[in-house]
């Protein structure tokens, strides 16, 4: 159909019409709700003649008599050829579902039909993730883009995500994509000082936007030059249409609840744990059970009694789930008003937004308000300007990291014989005056009651921008661009915490900015022409960004009371910084597109980078790419062929970087921070290396597009190749230098992969069933490190290994419990002469070799998205799926799934212990304080494969004509849950999990005492007026 | 059309014009520097520099895996099971105690990694001598300094990581590798093999001989002569030079100026009874206050006891045999506090308190116990040092002393402040059930440095 359409526009060119003429009108409207659609194309079929509709949706068109069709057209609705009977045509459009006639977003102004694009691009639109209760958009992109692996951190809120574009394709530079939003690169990197990183996309509203368009190759992402290495995130927000003003507004409300809950030891098998491990320590130190100095009197005594305030002798049975104490349901509310609309001449949109979350671990919550105004203005006939600007407020209540005691969720490991109360003082048990050294370790809850961090960030995007149309298919088009991020955090910890915070005897109070402007200006020319078969356009420009972080602190202690907080009040200020880090890039980037004959495209992009994060010796770099695309259809031997409506072929090449190596990286630097008893003083902080550049990855695509049956059934296949070098490492070197690493651009690793998309229509007619399918592999392999020793996450089990994807956890392999003695064993994985490995056993740990025991990366990622409408009714059932990853349980593991070994609460499964000679168990034997099994083994190494119901949603909408007497034009009440079954063998919490306190690159897959995801089910109510 | 064209490359020229004039002026803002930090070549030109240097190298012996106090707490767990209940759960530590500690140990290798980073910070101060120009005093106080710690630092290496001065031979038993100048680029040279214990320790004894000659007798906040001295004493001691070791301890005990304090307790709760002053029996220890420093015995042997200002991990229990194992009336038994039904001793209950390295006592005792092996009475008697350090606790004088009496009094008096591992080996007594050399309780070469440097030959054991 397009083709046709193109076929009229060369007309437009090439013949010169002499019919005679007739006038037909008409009104085009949106088949959902009835509204008048403004803007829409009209086309004479096999002419050049178009027309635009007005505001009211009323066209006219002057047609010869020799036209028997139009075609009407707009972006996100389905075209349909109408014919022409009379002089009056009116049609209805339904919104599109075949993904063909989208356009998508490039960059830099351009835009592209999705069937000329030769790059691969992921588009989502923002429909798609409307009112999810994810507060950023990250989060809601997971199963939605094929290719892009989206892993929240945890079930706090606002916390950070993970996002990998086909796979991770760098060790210790950042490996997020850059975020562009209306083209700005934002500020994404978390400026959280306290709980682990926050996300700072948080602060935009999900709501706003459009469309978002994944740049995942190097022919779409080159043209973003050095920082396109890990993919682009091209966010467009909502602008105003011709036409009636819109009004919308949202409410939902609901809850949320922790997706799980662990089964712990109760107060009786507790006892019975601990005793057994206490005598197996007696009989080996030959002291009586008896003995005051013996391990079983202090269990009893020293332990279980004291720690119940007395009265595990009394009661032994009386059992508390802590989990009770530190998990809650969680209240929801959120609050949308958009209002749309506009003239020919002004367009406008605004938005406002007030979200209220709390988390499902107690402690936790999180309000945003935004406000947004996007106006385009027409300024003359060759001039256009137009201004957006956001601003944002976002509150967060933040709980601490996962590794601090005072993290609600480390409650798991206190004893259950443990009261949530004092006896004697009616307090949270560790309370003073009450015994503050009960529970065994500091009861959270207490944090939760007597301190809190909160940040808030005020965030504003702003662009400004003119385009003036210089001549015939030429603009100039000029933006400023701002991303300001302003953030205070303020602590304050009251001395009932003073066995958490050691500084609270008297009151810590804590007061840190953080001030992130972030400015951006490019200018570029868009030149697109059509000549005779050739259709050409071109982009040439420049940008220019500086980025400043000034961050301050203050600390405060010695208050007069608890009800002093502010830091004026401290009698000692103890502790106060302030900082400034930069960066700055300057670049220069081309891009031209070339069709001929609608099909073969070919298309060339390249870009110059300049940055102070490079050394002297490489200050400027250059990344092209090329790629073409050939759609087979429109050749004449596909014509007339049943299948294929639409066939595509496309292969990219191209280099892109990766610059996110932090700033400074490349100079020898001194520090003046290493100051002693009052005096400042200085020590030596990085070692210099100049010739210090980005990362460079060179990417082949190879895809297909293709429409089955008239494109109710399209899809896309790709297979691509990554391969990244000069890949900056942490070099280690020796200690004994007196650093530990070195910045070097060495290394190298590769990611290639498929990605599989189907989006069908099953069914159309009044029962609509839609699906959209997306799966997509990635086998990332680290190809050379040159010998370096990279770790991270818990007990450094995450590793980089030469010939594995990034971060494997890499440990010794555990052999289960020997029925003799009930000794933990291990393989001992030496290496035998022939190379293969022995697979002996020892209990000696030591001699065990370490294997790669898993792989935090996913083999499979999936998404599959069935929607469903029949007259008013709506429905969509979404699931995301990550297959064939491995998650390390060894942070809680080593204490609560130990056999006892310290005196945590233990998981249920270590009832299972080896107990006599013949057992056959994997949990070794009970010997307190002894290791026995509980050192870092492939035994702490689990599948974290899981496939989630992640979305699901019913609504109802109200015809527009049951409805006018109300004076609204739309209705629809839902209900929707997220998160609401999740099917995995995953043996902790939630296998979506990153523990904030050990994220980095390489560091995956860590769990470690960190909540799980919330499981949300909200009401909402949807009028348009 | 030709117009048009006309127009258009107007419009081009004038706004290429346009970017051209603002890029150009954007390339120079590419050079920025940072500014936490300095670039090196900034960083050591003047005497003001060196001096912030070595105030530097300081912060970095302070630091937890070094002399904040990890290097102690090393000592005293992996030498004392029979006294210590620990109940923590680091378990580079707890597989210290249990000595079965693996090559990756996070103690071993943080405090590896935190001594050669203080080493090369005094190497750096070494190296900038020169700019130290306003006076001689204060070129040599910056030289000792320098010097005392990097000398401190290599002493505690040798005696962790290498075999202990009696097994085996020490010319050549491996001991650490000997860095004596700053990292500039990283070459080569930077992957050094263990120098022997005997080129370790020769170093040691040249540096603090040195440090002992250039140091001022008080110097504030930082190590002074008898510092140096009273370290130079200990590693005599270890070397079994008693003559060498009584002497230097002789010079610290009458050249000092300093004396016992009538009340042992005294000598801890800095910041609780103290208000952060340094207690006066310490010859070498490093300042914690409320903006700087760690003293990570605190960290484990110390607890919340309801007192302000105290705080810790609770992780370090000290048994009841050990506490019975005092004579009745003397102070130090006393000197423990019951809560939540275990015992913990008083000396590293406060937070804030000073890191003690070296304190007199030692002195009188080192001095007896090198009298009595030599059959001297350099400075005092054996009989009338050891009746000092009793008289000082509450237990009546001895009529008569042997060696055994001395060394019993040794470890009751300096009980948890870091020596047990150490004074098993010198004494060669035996550590729980294992021999005073046994592998095992020796420190692995960290396995991150055995990895990255295939100079670096493993222990025995790992």
């Amino acid at each position: 159909m397009r083709k046709k359409l193109l076929v009229g526009l060369w007309a437009l060119f090439c013949v010169v019409v002499a019919h005679a003429q007739t006038t037909v009108s008409g009104k085009v409207t949106d088949a959902a709700n009835g509204a008048p659609l403004g803007g829409v194309t009209v086309k004479a079929k096999g002419t050049a003649v178009s027309a635009l509709t007005g505001a009211d949706g009323a066209y006219s068109i002057k047609v010869t008599s020799s036209v028997k069709t139009l075609v009407f057209s707009y972006v996100g609705y389905s075209d349909i050829e109408a014919p022409v009977r009379g002089t009056s045509v009116d049609v209805t459009l339904n919104s599109s579902v075949s993904n063909l006639s989208e356009v998508i977003v490039t960059g830099f102004g351009g835009a592209q039909s999705k069937r000329d694009v030769t790059g691969n691009i992921a588009r989502v639109k923002g429909k798609d993730i409307e009112y999810m209760p994810t507060p950023s958009v990250d989060a809601a992109l997971q199963g939605k883009a094929a290719g892009v692996f989206v892993n929240s951190q945890s079930g706090k809120l606002g916390q950070a995500v993970t996002v990998r574009v086909r796979g991770n394709s760098s060790i210790s530079a950042n490996s997020q994509p850059l975020y562009v939003l209306d083209g700005i690169p934002m500020t994404s990197n978390s400026q959280s000082s306290y709980g682990g990183a926050t996300n700072p996309l948080v602060d935009l509203n999900p709501n706003d936007i459009e469309s978002i368009e994944v740049l995942k190759d190097a022919s779409a992402g080159a043209i973003f030059g050095s920082r396109a290495a890990n993919g682009v995130v091209l966010i467009t927000t909502k602008k105003g249409r011709a036409g009636k003003t819109q009004v919308t507004f949202n409410y939902q409300t609901g809850a949320a609840e922790a997706t799980k809950r662990l089964k712990m030891l109760n107060s009786e098998e507790y006892a019975t744990l601990i005793l057994e491990g206490a005598k197996y320590r007696d009989d080996l130190d030959g002291t009586p059970l008896n003995d005051p100095d013996s391990w079983t009197t202090y269990v009893k005594d020293g332990v279980m009694d004291y720690y119940s305030y007395g009265n595990w002798s009394k009661d032994p049975k009386k059992t508390y789930d802590w989990q009770d104490a530190v998990f809650q349901k969680a209240p929801y509310r959120q609050a949308d008003l958009q209002i749309r609309g506009g003239s020919d001449k002004t367009k406008f949109f605004s938005s406002f937004q007030h979200l209220e979350q709390t988390g499902t671990m107690i402690g936790n919550e999180l309000t945003r308000t935004t406000g947004r105004l996007n106006i385009d203005q027409k300024v003359n006939d060759w001039l256009d300007m137009g201004v957006s600007l956001s601003l944002s407020r976002t509150f967060n209540r933040r709980l601490p990291d996962d590794n601090a005691f005072s993290n609600p969720l480390q409650a798991i490991a206190l004893m259950p014989m443990t009261p949530f109360t004092d006896p004697n003082t009616g307090l949270p048990a560790g309370t003073p005056p009450g015994d503050v050294n009960i529970p065994l370790y500091y009861n959270p809850i207490l944090t939760v009651n007597y301190a809190k961090y909160t940040q808030d960030v005020y965030r504003t995007f702003g662009n400004a921008y003119l385009k003036a149309y210089l001549a015939k298919g030429l603009t100039f088009q000029t933006e400023f661009g701002m991303d300001y991020l302003s953030q205070n955090e303020e602590g304050y910890f009251q001395t009932q915490t003073v066995r958490n915070q050691t500084r609270a005897t008297a009151g810590l109070g804590s007061n840190r900015g953080a001030f992130v402007t972030n400015y951006n200006t490019q200018s570029y020319f868009n030149y697109s022409t059509v000549i005779k078969k050739h259709n050409i356009s071109a982009t040439l420009g420049t940008q220019y960004q500086q980025s400043q972080a000034k961050y301050n602190f203050t600390e405060g202690t010695a208050f007069p009371s608890n009800s002093y907080q502010k830091i004026a009040s401290a009698a000692t200020i103890s502790s106060g910084s302030s900082s400034q880090t930069d960066f700055r890039f300057l670049s220069y980037f081309l891009r031209t597109n070339y069709t001929f004959d609608d099909k073969y495209i070919v298309a060339a992009s390249a870009r110059i980078d300049q940055s102070s994060r490079f050394g002297k010796n490489a200050r400027s770099g250059f990344f092209p790419a090329i790629s073409a695309g050939w759609i087979m259809t429109n050749e004449k031997f596909l014509q007339d062929n049943k299948i294929f409506s639409f066939l595509k072929l496309r292969a990219s090449y191209g280099i892109v970087g990766n610059a996110e190596i932090g700033n400074f990286p490349q100079l020898g630097l001194f520090s003046g921070d290493a100051g002693y008893a009052g005096a400042a003083g200085q020590r030596p902080s990085q070692l210099r290396n100049d010739d210090l550049k980005w990362e460079t990855t060179k990417q082949v695509d190879i895809g297909i597009d293709f429409g089955i049956l008239n494109n109710r059934i399209t899809g896309e296949i790709d297979y691509y190749v990554k391969k990244t070098d000069g890949l900056l490492l942490n070099v280690n070197i020796p200690a004994t230098t007196g650093f530990n690493s070195q910045v070097r651009n060495v290394g190298k690793l590769e990611n290639k992969g498929f990605e599989f998309v189907l989006n069908t229509q099953n069914l159309i007619g009044a029962f609509k069933w839609n699906t959209s399918f997306n799966i997509a592999r990635n086998i990332g392999k680290v190809t050379d490190i040159q010998g370096q020793i990279i770790e991270g996450g818990v007990s450094s089990m995450n590793r980089v290994q030469e010939g594995y994807a990034v971060g494997v956890f890499y440990t010794p392999q555990y052999a289960g419990v020997d029925p003799a003695n009930g000794n933990a064993l291990f393989y001992l994985n030496t290496k035998n002469a022939d190379g293969s490995l022995n697979k002996g056993t020892t209990s000696n740990y030591a001699l065990a070799q370490r294997i790669v025991a898993g792989d935090p990366n996913p083999d499979y990622i999936l998404g599959i998205t069935n929607n469903f409408s029949y007259k008013g009714f709506d429905a969509s059932i979404f699931f995301n799926g990550v297959l064939g990853n491995e998650n390390n349980i060894y942070g809680m593991g080593r204490y609560s799934s130990a056999s006892m070994l310290y005196e945590d609460n233990n998981t249920a499964d270590q009832l299972r212990r080896w107990q006599k000679p013949g057992d056959i168990t994997d949990v070794p034997q009970v010997r307190l304080y002894r290791v026995n099994g509980s050192q870092a083994s492939s035994r702490y190494i689990v599948d974290g494969s899981y496939i989630r119901l992640r979305t699901v949603s019913l609504g109802y909408t109200f015809n527009a004509k049951q409805l006018s007497k109300f004076k609204i034009e739309r209705l629809r009440l839902y209900v929707s849950a997220q998160n609401l079954l999740t099917f995995t063998n995953y043996t902790y919490w939630d296998p979506e999990v990153n523990a904030d306190s050990f994220d980095s690159n390489i560091a995956k897959g860590n769990d470690f005492y960190t909540s799980p995801q919330p499981r949300t089910i909200l009401f909402g109510v949807n009028v348009g007026f | 059309m030709k117009i048009l064209i006309n127009n258009m490359s107007n419009y081009f020229k004038a706004a290429l014009l346009l970017s051209t004039i603002t890029l150009a002026s954007c390339e120079k803002r590419l050079d920025i520097a940072p500014t936490a930090s300095i670039a090196d070549n900034l960083a050591l030109n003047t005497e003001g520099d060196v001096l912030v240097t070595l105030i530097g190298a300081y912060d970095g012996a302070q630091s937890a895996a070094a002399y904040g106090g990890d290097i102690m707490v090393l000592n005293d767990l992996i030498g004392n099971s029979t006294n210590i209940n620990f109940t923590g759960t680091f378990a580079g530590l707890s597989d210290a105690y249990q000595t079965q500690m693996v090559s990756d140990n996070g103690f071993a290798r943080d405090t590896w990694a935190a001594c050669y980073n203080t080493i090369n910070r005094c190497n750096n101060v070494l190296t900038g001598l020169a700019k130290v120009t306003s006076s001689t005093a204060k070129r040599n106080s910056v030289e000792g300094e320098a010097l005392m710690l990097r000398a401190s630092m290599y002493f505690e290496l040798v005696r962790l990581y290498a075999k202990f001065v009696g097994d085996g031979d020490i010319a050549t038993n491996p001991g650490v590798p000997l860095v004596l100048t700053p990292t500039g680029n990283v070459t080569s040279a930077d992957y050094p093999a263990r120098a022997t214990v005997k080129a370790v320790y020769d170093q040691i004894i040249a540096d603090l001989t040195k440090a002992e000659s250039l140091l001022p007798n008080s110097n504030g906040n930082y190590v002074n002569k008898w510092g140096a001295a009273a370290q130079l004493s200990r590693v005599h001691l270890m070397l079994k030079d008693y003559a060498a070791a009584r002497d230097a301890a002789n010079r610290v005990i009458t050249g000092s100026g300093k004396i016992l304090a009538a009340n042992f307790g005294s000598n801890w709760f800095t910041f609780i009874n103290n208000a952060g002053g340094t207690p006066g029996e310490y010859l070498f220890s490093l300042k914690v206050t409320a903006q700087d420093g760690t003293n990570s015995q605190n960290t484990y042997f110390g607890r919340n006891v309801g007192i302000a200002g105290t705080a810790g991990r609770s992780d370090c229990k000290i048994r009841l045999s050990h506490i019975n194992a005092y004579e009745t009336g003397d102070f130090r038994k006393g000197y423990f506090t019951l809560s939540g039904g275990n015992y913990y001793t008083n000396k590293h209950l406060d937070r804030f308190g000073d890191v003690c390295i070296i304190r007199l006592a030692e002195m009188f005792l080192t001095r007896a116990e090198a009298n009595q092996r030599l059959g001297t009475s350099i400075g005092a008697t054996p009989l009338a040092d050891v009746n000092r350090i009793r008289n000082r606790v509450g237990l009546p004088s001895l009529a008569t002393v042997t060696l055994a009496d001395i060394t019993k009094e040794r470890s009751f008096e300096l009980a948890f402040e870091g020596h047990t591992l150490i004074e098993a080996k010198r004494l060669q007594t035996s550590v729980g059930t294992l021999a005073w050399n046994d592998a095992k309780l020796i420190l692995p070469i960290p396995r991150r440095e055995t990895d990255v440097n295939k100079n670096l030959v493993q222990n025995a054991g790992y």
